[in-house]
């Protein structure tokens, strides 16, 4: 039998949930056995109240857990009612969440310099295995991507993590390079250096950056986002296809070796 | 502790309490053994297999909507043989513990779900019985068609009655319930199982497209749970044969009036997606509502519906 998703149900309480950036959020929930349990890249499915006829959790990568704390935080765009929901969650308010989830990055011993690509809201798995990378003494260089400046997110983190170089592109030019961050990530991968790629955003910016690294000779994972019923394997709505057939993100996934991607 | 006897008996297959769980959302079961106590249930349906692997549909395969979700999952799965070497030794051993087995038989012709069943029979002596599935509405080549018609539903039944002596029941289209009822029943099914998902449609209003891979997909949920309570009460006037109840069951209340319309047994859904424990609240729920009947067996509450 293939082994079960090691995820729990745990009870959760809000300690803070504010506005980062234009509709992007942090907040901070205590849960002491997740926050034990947890590692970078694996998501949690979050059960939001306020609506009795929205009744999926909502999938949610991390950017890091303190264990001390028994707390995790984590970042989110507001992009419909559940999130809308739980961007009004206060401090002290509960719920329910499902985790830890999934497979997270799996970064090679190896790894001597790694190259981080993050856009959007796919920066919080990105920034919580910066936290990985710093903790393991492994170099790193980040290109990060946004529709603009009121958006951005993580470059200040990313840079006190110690990343060598955080290379800013924005759609509207409002910060860093105007454009997409897989055009300077496709530079800094040709000049070479990097012995692996981690990469979480919007669907092509993965796949540019995953061919870029393919024509660097680099190893590059990327954590993909799918529509999930469970969270633990059970319904099978939310597969990737890869080169080994149909691969639940929630199991296989969501960090997947990019190589075997072949629908982003 | 309640004293009212929960057993049934469905078309042969003897279960320790009335609650399953619906193919499609219990995965193998496997996948709940380290959220629940799987082998507290009386039966556990498992994910549709064809006799060959299935890749599925294209992504997205789920939408979320007002009251329930849906899905075009398409049947992915890993063949009969893949299915035994996954999941076998698991279901084998769930078996061992009084939770029967029931396996669902996925096919986009007769003779597909023929040759499926013929592997199910030999490769899983544990299985207390198999479920037809004539009526999933995201396979495109067969599937709704299937189970859409009391004539081509009863031609599979009547196929598969030829090469297996075990339980056979039949997953329902939400379509002319009673008629395909009867058919079925007169063509050898010991069983029903009323209803699967609806077939639905949600469009994105900001690019005019599918929220799903395709146009159509199967609508679940609380959403659809009074529609099934109709339909299960409305074969249960037509045929003699047991019915398990699916359809949006989120509480033991919502379970109790699948037996009061008529069912025998009930299947937990979308529930278990949200709630991993789901099935065994509802149970625990259904049981005190028993007791609070008054019964000493759950079977007396079975079809008391007074119209």
């Amino acid at each position: 039998m293939p082994t079960p998703s090691p995820a729990r149900v745990h009870d959760f309480e809000v300690v803070s949930n504010e506005s980062i950036a234009e509709r992007i959020f942090s907040i901070e929930i205590a849960a002491p056995e997740l926050a034990r349990a947890i590692s970078p890249g694996q998501f949690v499915n979050v059960a939001v109240p306020g609506n009795a006829m929205s009744l999926l959790r909502i999938p949610l990568s991390y950017v890091r857990a303190d264990i001390d704390a028994g707390s995790i935080v984590m970042w989110y765009a507001v992009v419909g009612d559940g999130t809308r929901r739980l961007s009004r969650m206060k401090p002290g308010e509960t719920s329910t969440l499902l985790g830890p989830g999934g497979r997270g990055w799996s970064v090679p011993d190896s790894t001597t310099r790694a190259l981080l690509v993050a856009g959007g809201i796919g920066v919080p798995p990105v920034l919580c295995l910066a936290h990985e990378l710093h903790e393991r003494g492994i170099a790193f260089d980040v290109c990060l991507g946004s529709m603009s400046a009121k958006t951005l997110v993580g470059a200040e983190q990313f840079r006190y993590l110690g990343a060598g170089t955080v290379c800013v592109s924005t759609d509207d030019g409002t910060a860093g390079l105007c454009g997409f961050c897989t055009d300077p990530a496709a530079d800094m991968l040709l000049a070479g250096g990097y012995d692996y790629v981690a990469t979480c955003g919007p669907a092509p910016m993965m796949r540019k950056t995953a061919a870029a690294a393919a024509e660097a000779g680099t190893y590059c994972e990327a954590s993909l986002e799918r529509m999930m019923s469970c969270g633990f394997g059970a319904c099978g709505t939310c597969n990737v296809e890869t080169t080994e057939g149909m691969e639940g993100a929630c199991m296989c996934g969501p960090v997947f070796d990019a190589s075997k991607v072949v629908v982003w | 502790m309640s004293a009212v006897r929960m057993a049934v008996d469905v078309g042969g297959i003897k279960m320790k309490n009335p609650v399953s769980t619906a193919a499609g959302t219990f995965g193998y079961g496997w996948q709940f053994d380290s959220l629940m106590d799987v082998s507290a249930l009386g039966a556990i349906t498992t994910k549709g297999c064809a006799a060959l692997p299935w890749p599925g549909n294209p992504a997205p395969r789920m939408a979320e909507v007002p009251g329930g979700m849906m899905n075009s999952v398409g049947l992915q799965n890993p063949g009969v043989r893949g299915f035994v070497e996954q999941s076998g030794t698991y279901l084998e051993r769930l078996a061992g513990k009084g939770t029967q087995i029931i396996c669902q038989v996925a096919g986009h012709s007769t003779a597909e779900y023929v040759s499926a069943l013929e592997l199910f029979c030999e490769l899983c002596p544990w299985a207390a019985g198999f479920e037809l599935n004539v009526s999933c509405p995201n396979v495109a080549e067969g599937g709704i068609a299937c189970g859409s018609t009391p004539e081509a539903a009863a031609e599979v039944v009547r196929a598969c009655r030829r090469v297996c002596d075990r339980p056979l029941l039949v997953k329902m289209a939400p379509v002319r319930v009673d008629e395909i009822a009867r058919a079925v029943e007169d063509a050898g099914a010991d069983a029903l199982t009323i209803i699967n998902s609806i077939p639905g449609m949600s469009i994105d209003i900001e690019t005019h497209r599918s929220r799903l891979s395709r146009p159509t997909g199967g609508l679940s949920g609380p959403l659809l749970h009074p529609i099934a309570v109709r339909m299960v009460w409305e074969a249960f006037r037509a045929v003699r044969i047991p019915i398990i109840g699916v359809g949006g069951i989120m509480t033991g209340a919502d379970a109790a009036e699948f037996i009061l319309a008529g069912a025998t047994s009930v299947a937990v859904g979308m529930a278990s997606l949200v709630d991993p424990g789901a099935s065994l609240r509802i149970l625990a729920e259904l049981e005190a509502w028993a007791d609070r009947q008054g019964v000493s067996d759950i079977n007396e509450l079975v079809g008391a519906f007074e119209a």
